[in-house]
């Protein structure tokens, strides 16, 4: 498979480096072909070309990418995402796969989502609760808050919406144009799902995939106060227009 | 002939519409017109803070019942609509920024892996 990674990157350091390596070790057990697109989110100090470029097989190629100033998570999904598309790197990849840069992810369910893509998905969600994360209480709690609210804002029924493994095929990631800087771009992307899928169907799958819960990652990740400033942002979204 | 009602409130109020003009007179001496309508806002301003009779007068022209509330009703609607006007620029002034941003992004993007270079 020809694999695309977009892969927003904030602080990161010897993580990012070892989601990298386990990525490369993916690509080379499986016979795949994977490109990454590690975009570093204005990161001070910026993250260093050496802590991406250390991968030295023939099956991964890191593109790295720098937004100036800090934007937002969304912001760098969706600078990924372009970056992905353009004519300098585009390799009619066979999957577009969103991951996190923090080792949150395993590699092995990156692989597999995009597994579900080239079986016929033109979308495939990670399902951490399928999985055998070890999802802590409050964090449960909170995302099935967000699951009762997308399903009452977008229609759509999905296990774990706010899981950021996921995998696009060609058709769809076209369509998932994000102008949710912030956190709210995983409402976002399920509404573009659900709007894209009005014309003609988008297929849609859920894979279970593991979440490694740690420290220093719960602490970079939503709280509940963070999800007030995300429904400050969708509101805002819908006041001033927001999908085209 | 009506007359100026000299309460503490009028006093402080009429005295910080005076110290707020002459600030803005001594340090934004470049932009004379903006100053004059400043300065008719709050000569009206301070008339309607000395002399209530006038507001309430008004107000009970149009069947309101206070004389404040004459004057708070359009500057609430005023605020509000001021307030969500500079949230939507400021939410177009993110999205050219984003644009730009990323833009640059992109152009100054490498491959920075040895491999399939």
């Amino acid at each position: 498979m020809r694999i695309a990674i977009l892969m927003p990157a904030y602080d990161e350091g010897e993580r990012l480096s070892e989601t990298l390596r386990d990525l490369e070790a993916q690509a080379a057990g499986g016979g795949h072909r994977i490109t990454v697109f590690v975009v570093d989110d204005g990161s001070v100090p910026p993250i260093e070309s050496a802590v991406v470029s250390n991968t030295d097989g023939v099956a991964l190629r890191v593109v790295l990418a720098r937004h100036p100033v800090n934007l937002g998570q969304g912001a760098a999904i969706e600078t990924a995402r372009r970056l992905a598309l353009d004519p300098r790197w585009d390799d009619a990849f066979d999957a577009y796969v969103t991951m996190d840069s923090d080792g949150q992810h395993r590699a092995e369910d990156a692989v597999a989502v995009a597994t579900a893509i080239v079986g016929g998905a033109d979308v495939a969600l990670g399902d951490r609760f399928a999985g055998e994360s070890d999802v802590p209480a409050s964090r449960r709690l909170l995302l099935r808050l967000a699951r009762v609210f997308e399903r009452w804002t977008t229609g759509l029924v999905l296990s774990d919406a706010h899981n950021g493994l996921r995998a696009f095929g060609r058709r769809a990631i076209v369509q998932m144009r994000l102008r949710q800087n912030r956190m709210a771009h995983a409402t976002e992307l399920t509404r573009r799902i659900s709007m894209a899928s009005r014309e003609k169907p988008l297929r849609l799958v859920e894979v279970p995939v593991s979440v490694r819960y740690t420290k220093a990652t719960l602490a970079k990740g939503q709280t509940a106060g963070g999800a007030v400033a995300i429904l400050v942002d969708l509101f805002q979204g819908f006041l001033f227009g927001e999908p085209r | 002939m009506m007359i100026p009602e000299v309460t503490v409130a009028a006093v402080l109020l009429v005295g910080f519409l005076a110290a707020l003009f002459v600030h803005d007179w001594t340090t934004r001496a470049r932009n004379r017109r903006l100053l004059y309508v400043q300065l008719a806002v709050f000569v009206a301003g301070g008339l309607l803070i000395l002399f209530p009779e006038i507001a309430r007068r008004l107000a009970h022209l149009v069947g309101i019942g206070r004389g404040v509330d004459f004057v708070i009703y359009p500057t609430v609607i005023w605020l509000v609509r001021e307030s969500l006007l500079s949230r939507r620029r400021r939410r177009e002034e993110e999205e050219r920024l984003t644009e730009l941003v990323r833009a640059i992004a992109i152009e100054r993007a490498q491959t920075v892996s040895r491999a399939l270079r």
